[in-house]
């Protein structure tokens, strides 16, 4: 059962999300909005969907990012009343529009049916509140490709002999095994039959690859974080690795010159959303859907697009931009002035014209989303073996 | 856990020892009767190597007497009786005791059931080495009876040998359970529906009113409950299956019965409605004798339970530490 501790008119918020989606200046501007003490905790394991699922009781607000069907499963969140949004209509709205569709792994599972089951025909009641999504790919310093060299940039630079003791991925299984099959595909010229839901046999295929890899040292460190990602690259020699968008700009802030591939096998799409618990009532759950609306509202996606990232919902955030930062970010013009990570550090010099073009063309190139397939369990421990190796 | 009840834990040699010797000492095993090691065997119905074993102890004792030219007969050399080859099968024997019935349960089969459940309780969490040695101490038993058990279920696709020879369970992979329904579901409704005319009017009305209390409930059903009902469709529906082979596989398919229960442990029930109305809808047919509709009900409720486990088999891969066996050790 449920605790209640937080007493009338002092509601406290505990709110979990991953530590690139909850910056430091997200969480103090969240309090100064927001008449509500709120308790942020960055868990950027697996450890937070542990949490999720199995103590509903010890948060309010849940940040996931593609587990939705387990957390529903477990009942561990409740629907969202659309009727409580400010501009939920514009929710159901764009489930059946042409950017919906092009998310379409964002509203696949958003809308709760009438037989209890989530499904994409657009009802009042949703599984979680759709916020931001990007496309992500690796990262490596440009002086690892000539000037003459024309090839394209590929998935399979990751396990190129070229760059050995000198390649990172993410430890993170749900991330790096669908970046590792990506890799695995382009390398060894295999095609898996969906790369999004591997069967045993891939999933051995690629494991076994990358023990073997591992083994001859071909890899300098795996990271759990952004910010373990970019100090692999600025002083553990990484040249190639795993990227998540804030590791970039962080490092571009200190004059790294690094970029983001844009593969040509296709990129990994994520998005992520927020979910109110189960257990969330009374003035928590009035405090949980303030957070929702604030959220919505467009402020901490207009933050976040500083590190790369896109809103589920462009037009609530561009007021928040800079018109030079809605050119650069979501457009895929050339920065008419320096532009600054959410931290205020510049990370963008002027001129600089950001890789893949502008947000539907980026989006575009996405392959495979991040997702837990079937064969999870199995997964992890073949990924494990891997970590261990 | 609790030790599990054998009908001895003394060795089981000492067992035949004892027996043997009550036989000697109460005459119904003369003096002179040449005890040899194969026919002792083949009367008790037991293996060799404790009746050898045995045979030395009572030698030891002074109740058997050996000769190379007779090996072992009953009574001391002094007793002057000519060795004499009786048909054992004839002599009136008392084989009471912790060997009865005469055609004791091979002490694998005393504990399978307990390791297979065992097993099959953490094998959704992760990957576990089975310790040979480790069971042995847990049950009391010989490396003999472990491995009889252990590849029994390596037979059954449960567990396999990794690359350095260990046992390991697990994980239970999506694979297992979509292989498991796909057996269950060929074989399943038809063993019911073979069931149909041997089943009890009074248990089946029973069994449905329990369905229809917990329908009724359905908010407040326990997992001990829902437990309860599951093993009168999926159990005690095919007990008077009179063709064991197939009711055994059918059994040993319940593959999505086990996630489904971890899942009520570990994260609660919740609504079972489905659940619920299935079994409800399956057991009216069996009341009313169709067979096929038996059939169809069923198979409607075994591929909905398997869409249910799977999408449970995902949340519980994010447990890490469920109540384990002490034999079993977690790999990954």
């Amino acid at each position: 059962m449920r605790q209640r501790r937080h007493r009338k008119g002092e509601p406290r918020l505990r709110v979990v999300g991953r530590s690139e989606i909850l910056p430091p200046p997200i969480q103090a501007q969240a309090r100064q909005d927001l008449d509500v003490d709120i308790d942020f905790e960055l868990i950027d394991g697996i450890e937070g969907l542990q949490r999720a699922v199995t103590r509903p009781d010890s948060f309010d607000v849940y940040h996931q990012w593609h587990t939705i069907d387990l957390i529903w499963t477990a009942r561990a969140v409740q629907a969202i009343d659309l009727d409580r949004i400010t501009h939920g209509a514009e929710i159901k709205a764009m489930a059946s529009v042409g950017s919906g569709r092009a998310l379409a792994t964002v509203f696949d599972k958003l809308f709760l049916q009438k037989d209890g089951k989530l499904g994409h025909t657009p009802s009042n009641r949703i599984s979680m509140l759709p916020s931001i999504h990007g496309v992500d790919a690796f990262g490596y310093l440009r002086s690892i490709r000539e000037p003459q060299d024309q090839q394209s940039e590929s998935w399979g630079w990751l396990l190129d002999s070229r760059w050995h003791g000198r390649s990172a991925i993410t430890a993170h299984p749900v991330l790096g095994i669908i970046e590792a099959a990506l890799a695995v595909e382009a390398a060894e010229g295999v095609v898996f039959e969906d790369i999004g839901n591997l069967s045993i046999e891939e999933i051995d295929h690629v494991a076994d690859l990358l023990i073997r890899k591992k083994k001859i040292g071909h890899f300098r460190g795996t990271w759990i974080n952004y910010e373990d990602a970019a100090r692999l690259m600025q002083r553990g020699g990484v040249v190639v690795q795993s990227m998540l968008w804030p590791a970039l700009t962080r490092l571009k802030g200190q004059g790294l010159p690094v970029c983001i591939a844009t593969p040509r096998e296709g990129s990994r799409g994520w998005h992520a959303d927020l979910c109110i618990s189960a257990a969330a009532d009374g003035d928590v759950l009035e405090a949980a859907y303030a957070y929702l609306n604030w959220w919505h509202g467009g402020w901490p996606s207009a933050c976040l697009a500083r590190q790369g990232y896109y809103a589920t919902f462009p037009d609530r955030v561009r007021r928040h931009l800079a018109p030079e930062e809605w050119a650069y970010w979501y457009e895929g013009r050339p920065a008419e002035k320096p532009l600054c990570d959410p931290f205020g550090q510049v990370c963008i010099a002027p001129g600089e014209t950001r890789e893949g073009g502008a947000h539907m063309e980026r989006m575009s190139t996405v392959r495979v989303w991040n997702t837990f397939m079937d064969e999870h369990t199995y997964l992890v421990r073949r990924w494990k073996e891997f970590l261990d190796a | 856990m609790e030790r599990p009840s054998l009908a001895t834990n003394r060795p089981y040699y000492e067992v035949i020892r004892d027996l043997l010797a009550a036989n000697i000492d109460g005459g119904r095993l003369p003096v002179g009767t040449r005890l040899i090691t194969a026919a002792v065997a083949d009367r008790l119905g037991v293996s060799r190597p404790p009746v050898k074993r045995a045979l030395a102890r009572l030698e030891r004792e002074g109740r058997l007497r050996y000769s190379r030219k007779s090996g072992y007969v009953v009574g001391a050399a002094r007793d002057g009786v000519e060795p004499v080859r009786l048909n054992l099968h004839a002599l009136d024997l008392d084989l009471s005791g912790p060997l009865s019935p005469p055609s004791p349960q091979a002490t694998w089969e005393r504990i399978f059931q307990t390791v297979e459940s065992d097993i099959l309780n953490c094998m959704p969490f992760g990957t576990y080495q089975i310790s040979e040695a480790g069971l042995g101490d847990h049950f009391s038993v010989s490396r003999t009876v472990i491995r009889d058990v252990l590849s029994r279920m390596q037979d059954r696709a449960l567990i396999s040998k990794d690359r350095s020879s260990h046992w390991i369970a697990g994980p239970l992979s999506a694979r297992m359970l979509d292989d498991a329904h796909a057996v269950s579901r060929l074989l399943e409704p038809s063993a019911l529906s073979a069931a149909i005319p041997h089943l009890d009017a009074a248990q089946l009305s029973q069994m449905r009113e329990r369905v229809r209390q917990a329908l009724d409930n359905r908010t407040a059903v326990s997992q001990t409950t829902i437990d309860f009902l599951e093993t009168d469709l999926h159990t005690g529906c095919l007990e008077p299956v009179r063709n064991r082979r197939l009711a055994d596989a059918a059994r040993l398919s319940q593959l999505s019965l086990v996630v489904n229960r971890l899942f009520g442990t570990y994260i609660g029930v919740h609504d079972e409605t489905e659940m619920l109305m299935e079994h409800r809808l399956v057991l009216d047919h069996v009341i009313l004798g169709d067979g096929a509709g038996t059939e169809t009900a069923l198979r409607y409720h075994l591929d909905a339970d398997h869409q249910r486990a799977r999408a449970r088999l995902k949340v519980l891969s994010v447990f890490s530490a469920p109540e384990i066996a002490p034999y079993l050790i977690r790999v990954h």
